[in-house]
């Protein structure tokens, strides 16, 4: 039999159950956040084909994310509508393991816009502007942070499912030098709900969140090589910020009665991109073009998805309760090459194939702490497995275009397809005394397909 | 050919692109000239402004424009004579357009946004019992986004269209482990959510038709949205090792509803530098939807082996919350403007500009349960603005800067509720919104070139 104390511990739970319920439409309603897909897979038809390379060698809307000194070189007016399609197939193989996950299809719409900025004197022909957007088809976000226990690829399951908004200025400054600026764009969360008992004794929920904005910087700059010959020689780098969205909600049961509950902490990071350089050269002919670039990416810094749930009287969250388990990511490395031939059909029509390629490592450690979790069965914490798998990825891409100019209609078309392996590793999770908590193989591989139309105008 | 092109361009038009993010335009108007005119624009609209007024006015660009704008709207509205504090809304307005030709035939891309200085958007969820100012405590506190394409199919015949874009919510989150409510640190407590924001997409379109010189015509449609909110939670756990507790939710709610809309509206010359417009827009609020949730609840606390005392009640599922409809009117707001270019030499131009608007409130009256407050507004607006060429050797460009200040009253009413014993009472509501802003816009048009445009 329940003593009385224990009665009225169990009522409130209940009242407040009934109030902190009612909030969770703004946690879940708070839920969003973005990445960047472009991180992921390259952006843009013509790029996406050749390794994903264009710190050197991109053009047009292209650039917003490549490189913005490069939308310098924007001539006229060009709007760009695309679709972009794929599929994962990730695998994670081991005892308890699913094998095969569940992964969302990738599927979204590109818009890219170029504009010209049409300055005079020694301006003119040199100040360029060049937008990008992506838009997932059934998703605008996904927000998804589970249990470490359950299997999940924290790195590539919903990094695709994810809107994009960049936008870069550029500039030609002379003696073959460009300079760019640009941003990227997301939202994130944050918010409280207020349960509290009225005076007439009924349960009310005060709930107040907000979408705030956030903004990576964006800084590139390109060097044309002063090399004699037919070929041209141009050095690209570009620095990109971190872009993060957490989502912070805290709910405030604690004026429902005279008894205790602890704030609930609902936050975590939904989608991140670490901050990164990266650092091509590119050989250009009238017809072709070569690229050869090196991304490094500082992983090291990433905070991981998870945060502690209860916000403790000291030290607010973290300072007690279940903490998310600590993980070492490591800095990441990318090669990427490309190639571009082009076949001048006629005047006025050049037919391009591209193909490329990259290797790409992965942040996550081969060896993961367990992450504690409140026991049921024995009323006691313990340690569960987490259950985070990536691989190394090589990505093999090839596309073709088709790029007409007068008197031929100002149109570019442009398709692009990506194979993607994901390497046999193993990942184990162990407890603090060292014990293997669990230990699987991940591998898996991921299907992309695109295609761009875009008008001069 | 060039037939074809225009048909096919005129329906790839209505079908194809755009985004946008809900309308604080609506009450507050979108760029200093427009505002000023008392949001009478959609025949006579152009720049980065008719991204809102009429998409098909896009096309009146003859050359890249940027325009950046800040406004501020506070609101002054009282209760029984208590102010409200309504949160102002105050953000940058900006834009683009792009215009072009294709085949010959003239078109142009536009992107506008409004962005508030504190946040994107902000969701604001209160007992249906509580007062507040429906229409204006937190539906304008979002961003504006809208993307549009329009073409000139004939001299006379402009058409432009978006397909705007939202979000709506759904979602899971999930709670388990153990409360400890005699010492709320000690609680072992985990969380996971999982949670997809969904597309919406809504069309918006115009039209605009230039009778002659000195006369055009508009249409304009914007289309109807609603952001949902589809989630569902689950706890489960123990009570501080005394008894274990399960609870579920299901809630459905319509987090944000915007009516749809259409305009008609004209724009005349009425003297050689006088120019006079009006608009009427039809606003669908009987299809409104109140932001309350609809819920659907299980709570599970079995008692202990022993039975619960008979002192003891044991407790229940809360009972579901009774939404009362909010029911709304259609309404007709009419909108009048006037421009005068007060001066008009080769390099700079000078206007003065005024508007008038009437919005009848269309909630009715509060009697009952519910306390969405709204009253009649009328807007006064007044407007300068001043254009210069021929700046610099670099900057071929015309160079724009505009001034809007415009008053809203909000006629005193008061609301007597039917019920003597109703928990809130009769009370009297009244206000004023004042709306502040400039805007400037670079406009890389041929300044020096006549475009014949009306």
């Amino acid at each position: 039999v329940l003593s009385p104390g224990a009665m009225r511990v169990a009522r409130g739970l209940a009242r407040r159950g009934a109030a902190v319920a009612g909030a969770f439409a703004a946690v879940l309603g708070a839920t969003s956040a973005s990445a960047s897909p472009e991180d992921l897979l390259g952006y843009g038809a013509r790029t996406s084909a050749m390794g994903a390379t264009g710190t050197a060698h991109a053009t047009g809307y292209e650039a917003a994310w490549h490189n913005p000194a490069l939308a310098s070189g924007v001539r006229a007016p060009k709007l760009t509508l695309g679709y972009t399609g794929g599929v994962l197939r990730l695998d994670a193989h081991g005892e308890g393991l699913p094998g095969r996950t569940s992964s969302a299809p990738v599927t979204g719409t590109t818009i890219g816009a170029e504009v010209p900025v049409p300055l005079g004197g020694r301006l003119a022909h040199r100040v360029g502007i060049a937008l990008a957007f992506y838009s997932p088809t059934d998703v605008v976000v996904r927000g998804r942070v589970l249990y470490p226990e359950k299997t999940q690829f924290p790195m590539l399951d919903n990094r695709a499912q994810s809107v994009t908004i960049r936008a870069a200025l550029g500039a030609d400054i002379g003696y073959g030098i460009r300079l760019g600026v640009g941003f990227a764009a997301l939202a994130e969360v944050v918010g409280t709900v207020v349960a509290a008992t009225d005076a007439t004794g009924r349960v009310g929920t005060r709930v107040e969140d907000q979408l705030v904005a956030t903004y990576a910087p964006m800084l590139g700059a390109t060097y044309d090589l002063p090399l004699r010959g037919p070929a041209r020689w141009r050095v690209g780098a570009t620095y990109r910020g971190t872009l993060d969205a957490r989502f912070a909600i805290v709910i405030d049961g604690t004026k429902l009665s005279s008894l205790q509950i602890p704030l609930f902490n609902i936050s975590g990071l939904a989608q991140y991109d670490p901050a990164q350089l990266a650092v091509e050269v590119a050989r250009r002919d009238d017809l072709n073009v070569l690229a050869l670039q090196v991304v490094y990416k500082h992983w090291s810094a990433f905070p991981g998805v998870l945060e502690p749930t209860v916000v403790c009287t000291e030290g607010g969250a973290g300072a007690c309760g279940l903490t998310p388990p600590k993980i070492d990511w490591n800095n990441t490395f990318v090669v990427r090459i490309g190639a571009d031939q082009g076949f001048e059909l006629r005047r006025g029509a050049v037919l391009h194939a591209r193909g490329g390629g990259f290797f790409e490592t992965t942040p996550l450690p081969s060896e993961l702490p367990g992450s504690d979790a409140y026991d049921r069965g024995t009323k006691s914490v313990g340690a569960v497995p987490t259950r985070y798998f990536d691989s190394e990825r090589i990505a093999l891409t090839a596309g073709t275009g088709l790029s007409l100019s007068k008197p031929l209609p100002p149109i570019d078309l442009d398709l692009f397809a990506q194979y993607h392996i994901l390497l046999p590793r193993t990942v184990t999770s162990v407890d603090s005394s060292g014990a293997v908590l669990s230990k699987g193989e991940s591998s898996g591989h991921m299907a992309v397909f695109g295609m761009t139309a875009g008008v001069r105008f | 050919m060039a037939h074809a092109f225009r048909a096919l361009l005129g329906m790839g038009i209505l079908l194809t692109s755009g985004v946008a993010l809900a309308n604080p335009p609506d009450t507050y108007g979108f760029g200093s000239r427009e505002t000023a005119m008392g949001n009478a624009a959609s025949a006579e609209t152009r720049g980065f402004a008719a991204n809102y007024y009429n998409p098909a006015a896009l096309v009146r660009s003859r050359g890249l424009e940027l325009s950046i704008s800040y406004f501020r709207a506070d609101h002054h509205l009282e209760m029984n004579g208590r102010d409200n504090a309504v949160d102002p809304v105050k953000g940058i307005n900006g834009g683009l357009v792009v215009p072009g030709r294709l085949f010959g035939v003239p078109l142009a891309f536009g992107l506008a946004v409004h962005l508030p200085d504190d946040r994107i958007s902000r969701v604001r969820a209160l007992r249906q019992e509580q007062p507040r100012w429906e229409l204006y405590d937190n539906r304008n506190q979002r961003l504006f986004l809208a993307a549009n394409l329009a073409v000139e199919l004939f001299p006379w015949l402009q058409v432009g269209a978006g397909l705007s874009f939202l979000s709506s919510t759904r979602g899971q989150l999930n709670i388990s482990g153990s409360a400890n409510v005699l010492q709320p640190d000690d609680s072992q407590l985990r969380h996971e959510v999982d949670a997809d924001l969904t597309a919406i997409r809504y069309p918006h379109a115009g039209i605009r038709v230039v009778l002659s010189e000195d006369v055009a015509i508009a249409a304009v449609y914007r289309g109807e949205f609603q952001l949902g909110l589809d989630l569902g939670a689950h706890l489960s756990g123990d009570i501080a090792g005394l008894t274990t507790a399960l609870y579920d939710l299901e809630t459905h709610s319509v987090n944000n509803f915007l009516p749809q809309q259409a305009v008609l509206g004209a724009s005349w010359q009425l003297a050689k530098n006088v120019r006079g417009t009006f608009d009427a827009t039809w606003v669908n609020w009987s299809a409104y939807v109140p932001p309350v949730a609809q819920l659907d609840v299980l709570l599970d606390i079995p008692p202990p082996s022993g039975g619960w005392p008979a002192t003891i009640s044991p407790p229940q599922t809360p009972a579901p919350t009774r939404i009362v409809p909010l029911r709304m009117h259609d309404r007709v707001i009419p909108h009048f403007g006037a421009e005068w270019r007060a001066i008009a030499t080769r390099r700079i131009d000078g206007f003065v500009r005024g508007g008038y608007e009437y919005s009848k409130t269309p909630i009715q009256p509060q009697t009952g349960l519910t306390n969405y407050v709204d009253r009649d507004r009328h807007t006064l607006s007044l407007g300068l603005g001043v254009t210069a060429r021929g700046l610099t050797r670099v900057l071929p460009a015309s160079l724009s800067l505009d001034l809007h200040a415009a008053l809203s009253h909000l006629v005193e009413e008061t609301t007597r509720k039917a019920s003597a014993a109703d928990f809130v009472g009769d009370y009297t509501a009244r206000g004023r919104i004042v709306n502040l802003g400039l805007t400037l816009t670079l406009a890389f048009d041929g300044w020096d070139k006549p475009t014949g445009d009306p």
